[in-house]
């Protein structure tokens, strides 16, 4: 930590990267789900139709992810070492969440 | 799994919109509803109405996060740290969710429902707590600006392992039951941490993206997360919350707890009919 503790609790820039991402995120996988699901009911679960299905749930899985990562990396830009620390440390446990999915999906 | 037809599509559209409008009005997920609707109704597995509500819940979490960033509601530091608590609850949770019965589940979620009910119409008035504007907010605390009153709200944080400790339960609970967690933060965060009631809930909404990932993942790899039906709910809900928050504020909040408390209540019984078999 810096002498100079920042009496500004809040980081425009982190909250103003963090609404992009979720945005990004949500416009993404809402077009990829609702075109998917279009194409799935008028053609009777094509694969187009699945593929899309399926990338527009990995993509709103992938926000929340994605939105973690950028915390970290802004807060290391940052040297808010505490604070990196703790993102990563999140991201680590989302991590083993899909380490747990990969052991599920081959066992099974 | 049952294949999604156009009228199965257009339910479930239907329910999600109701439960994510009923969510925004009541300031809670509408993941307390749609999983006993798709679980008792439609008679899906519970693990997989379960899926499809995390789901819900991660598409209502980004897109009003994402509406909120920058305006200095969610408080991020303080959310990121509790987040670390709820992912290790979530992540905990979603593994021991493909371990146990329907019949645990549903008997859990009859007793959550029953503690939800009950928070709801404990809180039917709502109470803010508002520091000295000048208050040094310190390393956790937050400053926001209440457009009602045209007050700078300061806080601090009190009380912070209990913040940890309700946050890693509400994980828990999240990815076992499929719902946010909110219910169970929020109150715990506003009662006895310090934090006001819009920040506490904009910071919950705020968090339960992270959370309810970590347990939709695992469902998702187990094979229990079916896109199509996850996709058309996550549609309604987003209609549904959308709604709900424009058209909100002209409801009377207290006496939509009282009826939803209600409805609890009576899913609460429901599921321990069920789950007693």
């Amino acid at each position: 930590m810096s002498g100079k503790r920042p009496t500004e609790v809040i980081s425009p820039r982190l909250e103003r990267v963090v609404g992009v991402v979720l945005r990004a995120g949500v416009i993404a996988s809402s077009v990829c789900l609702a075109v998917g699901l279009v194409l799935s009911l008028a053609t009777e679960g094509g694969a187009v139709a699945a593929w899309l299905l399926n990338i527009g749930i990995l993509v709103l899985l992938a926000t929340p992810v994605a939105r973690v990562v950028v915390s970290t990396v802004e807060y290391i830009n940052e040297r808010d070492w505490r604070f990196a620390a703790l993102t990563g440390i999140v991201l680590l446990e989302l991590i083993a969440s899909a380490m747990a999915a990969l052991v599920f999906n081959r066992k099974l | 799994m049952p294949a999604l037809s156009v009228t199965l599509a257009l339910i479930i559209f239907a329910a999600g919109t109701i439960a994510g409008s009923l969510g925004a009005l009541l300031g809670l997920g509408g993941g307390v509803f749609l999983v006993p609707f798709l679980n008792l109704v439609m008679g899906f597995p519970f693990t997989v109405a379960a899926a499809i509500s995390l789901t819900t819940v991660i598409a209502t979490s980004s897109t009003v996060s994402a509406g909120r960033a920058g305006k200095q509601l969610i408080n991020m530091r303080l959310g990121m740290l509790l987040e670390v608590a709820t992912a290790a609850g979530s992540f905990l949770g979603g593994v021991t969710a493909q371990f146990v019965s329907q019949s645990v589940l549903q008997r859990l979620f009859g007793i959550v429902a029953v503690v939800v009910a009950l928070i709801m119409l404990s809180r039917l008035r709502r109470r803010n707590v508002i520091l000295d504007p000048n208050a040094d907010p310190g390393l956790l605390g937050g400053r926001y600006h209440e457009e009602e009153s045209g007050c700078t709200v300061t806080y601090r944080v009190k009380r912070l392992p209990l913040a940890v400790g309700a946050s890693f339960i509400a994980g828990n609970v999240s990815s076992l039951l499929g719902i946010g967690g909110g219910i169970i933060k929020v109150p715990v965060l506003n009662a006895w941490c310090g934090i006001p009631l819009r920040a506490a809930a904009a910071t919950s909404a705020f968090m339960i993206g992270v959370t309810a990932t970590a347990g939709a993942i695992i469902y998702y790899g187990r094979g229990q997360l079916e896109p199509a039906l996850a996709g058309v709910a996550c549609l309604g809900v987003q209609l549904g919350s959308w709604g709900g928050m424009k058209f909100g504020a002209a409801a009377s909040s207290k006496w939509l707890k009282i009826l939803m408390a209600g409805v609890l209540f009576i899913v609460s019984a429901m599921m321990f009919m069920r789950g007693g078999r």
